[in-house]
């Protein structure tokens, strides 16, 4: 602050003491003084670091995407093997509108390496049937990522980004190969390349063939793998799964689910010997390993093309059919075609010829045999009987493939190697089991089989089965059946104890006592006639006991139980049982008849007349008693007899159990008959 | 200061005394030391607004790669997010850009606003100190010079919330903000402003005065 000489205000002004006015030439002489460095200094410091900054900015490259997804100006970087070698500086419009044009800064020491075969492509998340990859960039967001090699030629600053990154990058050694298809099944953008299995490779930049006839695509096999290619070396599709019904049958080939989802392709070198293949070798991709293999024969140079005549249809042979040679495949049918050909008759006549490709290799020549000495082999093999035949091949005979088959016994004939274009082997009438043939011969026995009448006969039986079942007389046949056999045994029981009776009864031994007695009274009539008219009642008395036993109700008994019988034999239903069942019935019936008609009864009764009119013989005259005595006893005698026949081990018994045992085979084979019809109806239409 | 402007005014120069810069003390002109306080006794020199300048002119010239180069680095994610980088405008704007209007304004006066007024005062202060002025116009100078100087300080507030966040916003990974090359030009920037303002001599503010004696003289 200054001081204020307010004191000295009022006075005069004061006059300074010694006026201290320098000189201006002082300063003048000073020149510049040393504080001005200072600000020296600072511009040549601000103007060294501005000069660094601008010198170090780099180059600035511009880059055309198609859009500019994830990238902000300013902040989004430029990487080269993952290390930022740059960073977008602006993103604009090309002029057309059609592309975004993205300024990037560059790090001055890479620039120069920037050049023409450089590589731009944005980074970004991705997720694919390869699986997730670049989840990094969800965070950091995305880049700009670059490749260039290292060789300095001619640096670019413009360039065209690719819409997605290289499958392969940074400069890895390998093989850039070509697969064709027809159709692009299988291939997808980055389906792998597999060796055994291994991915060696990626597809990429899938494509339509220029032509419009297929599919290609790019295919990098990775460095060590890619000595595995040779000009022999086939691909095949490995995508999905496949079945095939072919001449081994049924063949269900299931990959990884992973090739199922992304396709995919395996390639082999089946044969050794190829050629080491240069970049953009164009392989085809084969359907599947088996075709593969078949074209491998079909495209080996060495293949010998053989033509065979046939003068029968070949529907269901085609191309790519293979041809066996004791069965193994040693070549494919390559084409087919008819031709007229004039005949040994003078008349033309279609023939079709087939054209084979056969490797020789596979009917074990070696690999350096020459066409000729193939052609010479086969030659030999024809004179020993070789012959080429149309043969049906899989499972259903559906299609057809030809067979090289020894024929010892074949006609004679040679290999013609002059014919055009390709020698013609003779060939035999085709082992052709047509398929169409077997099948219509098939469902013509199918057709023929009686299967209404067997139905027809089959709905009888178990309309009859049915009714018999459903009947009451059937129902009732168990019941009848033990009704009857408890009759024939109340029967037999009855008849047992009559002839109980008879004998506990001492029918036998009064008759034998009244026979002795008769005797007495003969003896007594011999010695006085007197008691005959006593005697005479004895045996009248007698007589009217012994008729006093009921025959008559054990005929009726015998009546029921044939009435029963005949009337369970009369039933229609029971004329369907088994024969020997209704003969059984019968001789039962006849049995019993027999019974009825057995004069067991009458003859007891004529015995008992017979009795009766000897005791009035007796009466009459006494000398015919002895006679009288016999004939009882023979009646006696008769009627055991007839007692007998009911007797345990009677026949009417085993006849009775036979029937029963006859009665219950019966029912159960109707009853195991009901039971595999019901388990097993088409048992009736197949007989079993 | 109600000295009337056309008053005669007797300053210390004219009376052959000179001031003391530190305790204020005026001795003789031939004095070269302050016995009160210590201090080297010079008498205001027109030579000294060389420092003025020269101090001014490095200001200046850090001010401009100041505003130029980032202040802040701001590293999110290891750099993996994104680097960025602010300038003191920059700043301002993405400040204003997030509603924060209050510091916003106050980054824009402690670093552009000021600054420049500093520029601005203390170039001018120079220019028209030791040419005549009314009694009026010197107090108006020296109350300028006297912001200035006390103003001068808070310039570097810009540079303390960049040293600030520096030392707080180091989470590794997830983010870092490194002070960048303008933090070291605007700290220089300001510290030689500081030093202009300093070097300027308030006492060549009064060498321009009419004085009613000179008249008298001539």
């Amino acid at each position: 602050m200054t001081d204020r000489p307010s004191p000295e205000r009022s006075d005069t002004p004061l006059k300074p003491a010694e006026p201290a006015r320098k000189p201006a030439a002082r300063a003048v002489r000073a020149g510049l003084p040393l504080i001005w460095l200072v600000p020296i200094a600072a511009l040549i410091v601000t103007l060294g670091v501005g000069w660094n900054m601008i010198a170090s900015r780099g180059t600035l490259i511009s880059v055309a995407f198609k859009d500019a997804t994830g990238i902000t100006p300013g902040e989004t970087a430029l990487k080269f093997r993952e290390i930022t070698v740059g960073k977008v500086e602006s993103v604009r419009f090309t002029e057309d509108l059609q592309q975004v044009e993205v300024n990037m800064r560059v790090d001055k020491d890479l620039a120069p390496y920037i050049d023409k075969d450089a590589q731009f492509w944005i980074v970004r998340p991705q997720v694919s049937a390869q699986g997730i990859s670049r989840l990094d960039t969800v965070l950091t967001g995305s880049f700009v990522e670059g490749y260039w090699d290292d060789k300095v030629d001619g640096p670019q600053t413009r360039f065209q980004g690719l819409d997605k990154p290289p499958l392969t990058s940074f400069g890895e050694q390998g093989t850039w190969i070509v697969l064709a298809a027809e159709r692009s099944r299988g291939m997808t953008e980055g389906a792998p390349v597999l060796f055994r299995g291994l991915p060696v490779g990626r597809m990429q930049n899938l494509r339509l063939s220029e032509n419009d006839e297929g599919v290609l695509t790019d295919v990098f096999i990775a460095a060590p793998y890619d000595q595995l290619l040779t000009t022999n070396t086939v691909f095949w599709d490995t995508s999905g799964f496949s079945v095939s019904l072919g001449a081994q049958g049924l063949s269900l080939n299931v990959n990884s689910l992973a090739s199922v989802l992304q396709g995919g392709a395996e390639f082999a070198t089946l044969t050794s010997g190829g050629a080491p293949v240069e970049d953009g070798h164009v392989f085809s991709l084969q359907p599947d390993r088996g075709a593969a293999e078949a074209n491998l024969f079909a495209d080996e140079s060495k293949a010998l093309r053989l033509t065979m005549l046939v003068d029968e249809s070949v529907r269901g042979l085609e191309t790519g059919a293979d041809v066996q040679f004791m069965g193994l495949t040693v070549g494919r049918v390559t084409s087919l075609a008819a031709r007229v050909v004039r005949g040994a008759d003078g008349q033309d006549h279609v023939e079709q010829e087939v054209t084979l490709a056969v490797t020789p290799e596979r009917m074990g020549l070696s690999g350096e045999a020459t066409p000729e000495e193939a052609l010479d082999f086969i030659a030999g093999q024809v004179r020993a009987g070789l012959r080429a035949r149309i043969a049906s091949a899989g499972f259903f005979g559906t299609s057809l493939q030809v067979e090289l088959v020894d024929l010892p016994g074949a006609e004679p004939a040679e290999l013609d190697r002059t014919a055009k274009p390709y020698p013609v082997i003779p060939s035999v009438p085709g082992d052709i089991s047509d398929f169409s043939e077997t099948a219509q011969g098939f469902l013509a026995r199918v057709g023929n089989l009686p299967i209404e009448e067997a139905l027809k006969s089959v709905t009888d039986m178990m309309n009859s089965v049915t009714a018999i079942a459903s009947s009451e007389d059937t129902r009732a046949i168990p019941g009848a059946l033990r009704g009857t056999l408890e009759d024939a045994q109340a029967a037999a029981g009855e008849i047992r104890q009559v002839t109980t009776e008879l004998r506990e009864s001492g029918a036998v031994g009064q008759l034998r006592r009244m026979v002795d007695e008769a005797a007495a009274a003969a003896e007594a009539v011999k010695l006085a006639a007197a008691d005959v008219p006593a005697m005479v009642d004895q045996i009248d008395a007698a007589a009217v006991k012994i008729e006093a036993v009921d025959y008559a109700a054990i005929g009726a008994e015998a009546e029921g139980i044939l009435k029963d019988v005949r009337a369970l034999l009369g039933t229609e239903d029971a004329e369907q049982l088994p024969k020997n069942l209704s003969e059984t019935l019968k001789s039962a019936s006849g049995l019993l008849n027999d019974l009825r008609d057995g004069n067991a009864a009458g003859s007891l009764n004529n015995a008992l007349a017979s009795a009766s009119t000897a005791a009035q013989d007796v009466s009459d005259a006494a000398k015919r008693l002895p006679q009288l005595s016999a004939r009882l006893e023979a009646l006696a005698a008769r009627a055991d007899a007839v007692i007998a026949a009911y007797g345990d081990r009677s026949s009417f018994n085993t006849e009775t159990i036979n029937l029963m045992r006859e009665m219950r085979r019966a029912a159960n084979a109707f009853g195991s008959l009901a039971r595999t019809i019901e388990r097993n109806p088409q048992a009736f239409i197949l007989g079993r | 200061m109600n000295a009337p402007s056309d008053a005669p005014v007797l300053t210390a120069h004219r009376a052959g005394l000179a001031g003391c810069r530190g305790c204020g003390r005026v001795w003789p002109e031939t004095e070269t030391i302050c016995s009160r306080c210590g201090g080297a006794l010079v008498s205001p020199d027109r030579r000294c607004l060389n420092a003025v300048w020269a101090w001014l002119a490095a200001g200046f010239v850090f001010y401009i790669p100041a505003n130029l180069f980032p202040m802040l680095k701001t590293s999110t994610f290891g750099g993996l997010r994104g680097n960025s980088e602010a300038t003191i405008l920059g700043g301002v704007v993405e400040l204003m850009h997030y509603g924060n209007y209050g510091v916003a304004a106050i980054v824009f006066l402690a670093s552009i606003v000021v600054p420049i007024g500093k520029f601005i005062a203390i170039s001018w202060l120079a220019l028209v100190a030791g040419r005549p002025a009314t009694v009026r116009a010197a107090h108006k100078r020296l109350h300028l010079y006297e912001v200035v100087e006390f103003i001068g300080r808070w310039s570097m507030i810009d540079v303390f919330i960049v040293a600030i966040l520096s030392a707080l916003v180091q989470l590794g990974f997830v983010a870092s903000i490194h002070p960048g090359p303008a933090a070291v030009s605007f700290a220089l920037s300001v510290a030689f402003t500081m030093l202009s303002a300093q070097s300027f001599d308030p006492r060549l503010i009064w060498r321009g005065l009419p004085l009613r004696s000179r008249k008298d003289h001539e």
